[in-house]
């Protein structure tokens, strides 16, 4: 048995010259697809090459598969060394054990590919450890391997019944996040933990457009310097700046916005700011374009254009009167 | 090609209905080439039913090129010869993992219909056929056919891995 590789047949041992030197070669046929593969002798052990299991370790092995599952480890990267250090030692529990933690944790949340890819991998090469120590077909060592990890009803080991797998509860895990990252922890619970509501597809129309209608009518309470200027780095996507137009149109038309303007030093950046804080609804009903435009309308007034005119004359105003006095 | 042989009492509606998810399920076209005479050597007297691996082996079947798959659907009971758990399971199918003939059978169909229930298993044995193995995505047509998802979601569907996988394994087949 090869590290990674699966069940191979030693077909001989060959002295090869390599840069003057001369090694010894044990060489080795892939069972599966007849691929070789040459081992230096003395590394013949490093590399994990070791016999195929017998049947007492195979018994072991379907103990172990059998038995009630440990917490899986969550810290991606602590599990990511681990199942990477087990695989490169090739043994027969740590490839169960990289198994069984992984499908343990496909239980709680997807996993993402590099993973599933793992998940394949050791069970591909447990399936053909066991076909090949017990001499029986890889499919019946598949369903055999799948009884212990999702036992069917009835099932038994040694006398004990399983538990046997029961339906799905709610509509299955999804492939991670939409950006691929992992959901944390608290994320994946609270999103299970999510009652479905019937109908719920019907009310998220409405529901944006409240939203939408909302978000103008904050805008429209909030004076300008009111906004925190720290605000302003917090809108980096290009989605919310396009947001910002029908915001602004909702707020006032230009007459009203002059005497807001002239008192406070500062308005033009808290002007810039405010719209971040919209953005974030806005952004939400990136499904609809529709609702974007509604805010305009309901402002009833093309005030988009208006009102960073006032802004920009706002600012100057007031500096020049102040070079006047002096 | 998956070439689709009959053992036993299936209507054309049926087999029409598992060719097109299989057509679905892989892009490989699927069609009804006979039925096909179950070998009596086959037969496990001790489990009153058919030995699927055994069956595989001894049934005659058509010829195929290069690539084709048999898949063999049968209306009677499967069993198989007891594995590494010591406890039988229940036996809905049988393959040559990464060969060429397969065997699913519509007996002790519970929670599905006829057609769905039949497409599904022919599905999740062509694609070990393909070298799929099984799949811990309850929506994947290779999850374990014996566990209560299998038969909650009827669909004949692969999991986005189990669908590369298998696509490329065909991309790579030999013409």
């Amino acid at each position: 048995m090869y590290p990674n590789q699966g069940i191979c047949r030693v077909t001989g041992v060959e002295t090869k010259e390599i840069a003057g030197r001369s090694w010894e070669f044990v060489t080795l046929t892939r069972e599966e697809d007849g691929a070789t593969v040459m081992v230096p002798r003395e590394k013949v052990a490093g590399v994990g090459l070791r016999r195929v299991a017998s049947e007492k370790d195979i018994e072991a092995i379907f103990d172990y598969l059998a038995a009630p599952s440990d917490d899986p480890e969550l810290d991606w990267k602590v599990r990511h060394r681990s199942h990477g250090e087990k695989m490169a030692a090739g043994g027969l529990m740590s490839t169960t054990e990289v198994l069984k933690g992984l499908h343990t944790l496909a239980r709680l949340r997807p996993l993402p590919q590099k993973e599933r890819e793992l998940y394949d991998n050791a069970r591909h090469l447990l399936i053909g450890e066991f076909a090949a120590a017990l001499n029986i077909a890889p499919a019946l060592a598949e369903n055999h391997l799948d009884y212990a990890l999702v036992p069917p009803v009835g099932m038994t080991r040694k006398g004990r019944a399983l538990i046997p797998a029961g339906p799905v509860k709610g509509p299955p895990p999804r492939a991670a996040s939409e950006d691929g990252e992992e959901l944390d922890e608290g994320t994946s619970a609270a999103i299970a933990a999510i009652p479905a509501v019937p109908g719920l597809a019907d009310l998220e129309g409405a529901l944006g457009d409240v939203e939408a209608t909302e978000t103008a009518e904050d805008a429209e309470a909030t004076e300008p310097g009111d906004a925190p200027a720290g605000d302003d780095d917090d809108s980096p996507a290009p989605a919310k700046g396009k947001a910002k137009k029908p915001a602004a149109a909702k707020a006032k038309p230009a007459a009203r916005a002059k005497p807001a303007a002239k008192p406070k030093a500062p308005p033009a950046p808290a002007k810039a700011a405010k719209p971040a804080k919209v953005a974030k609804p806005a952004a939400k009903a990136k499904a609809a374009p529709a609702k974007k435009a509604a805010p305009a309308k309901h402002a009833g007034k093309p005030a988009a254009k208006a009102k960073p005119k006032p802004a920009a004359k706002a600012k100057p105003k007031p500096a020049a009167k102040a070079k006047k006095k002096k | 090609m998956i070439r689709i042989l009959t053992m036993g009492d299936l209507s054309p509606e049926t087999l029409e209905f598992v060719s097109r998810r299989l057509y679905a399920a892989y892009g490989v076209g699927a069609e009804l080439s006979g039925d096909a005479d179950a070998h009596r050597n086959a037969f496990d007297d001790d489990q009153n039913a058919w030995d699927a691996a055994a069956l595989l082996k001894e049934t005659k079947g058509v010829k195929t090129f290069a690539d084709d798959k048999l898949l063999f659907l049968t209306t009677d009971p499967l069993a198989l010869p007891p594995g590494p758990m010591g406890a039988k399971g229940p036996v809905f199918g049988y393959a040559q993992y990464g060969g060429e003939r397969a065997i699913a059978t519509s007996a002790q169909l519970t929670g599905m219909g006829l057609d769905d229930g039949l497409a599904k298993r022919a599905a999740h044995h062509v694609g070990h056929l393909f070298d799929l193995h099984h799949c811990f995505d309850p929506r994947c047509a290779m999850y374990p056919e014996w566990a209560p998802p299998f038969a909650q979601f009827p669909e004949v569907l692969l999991c986005p891995f189990c669908r590369e996988k298998s696509e490329r394994r065909i991309r790579l087949a030999g013409t």
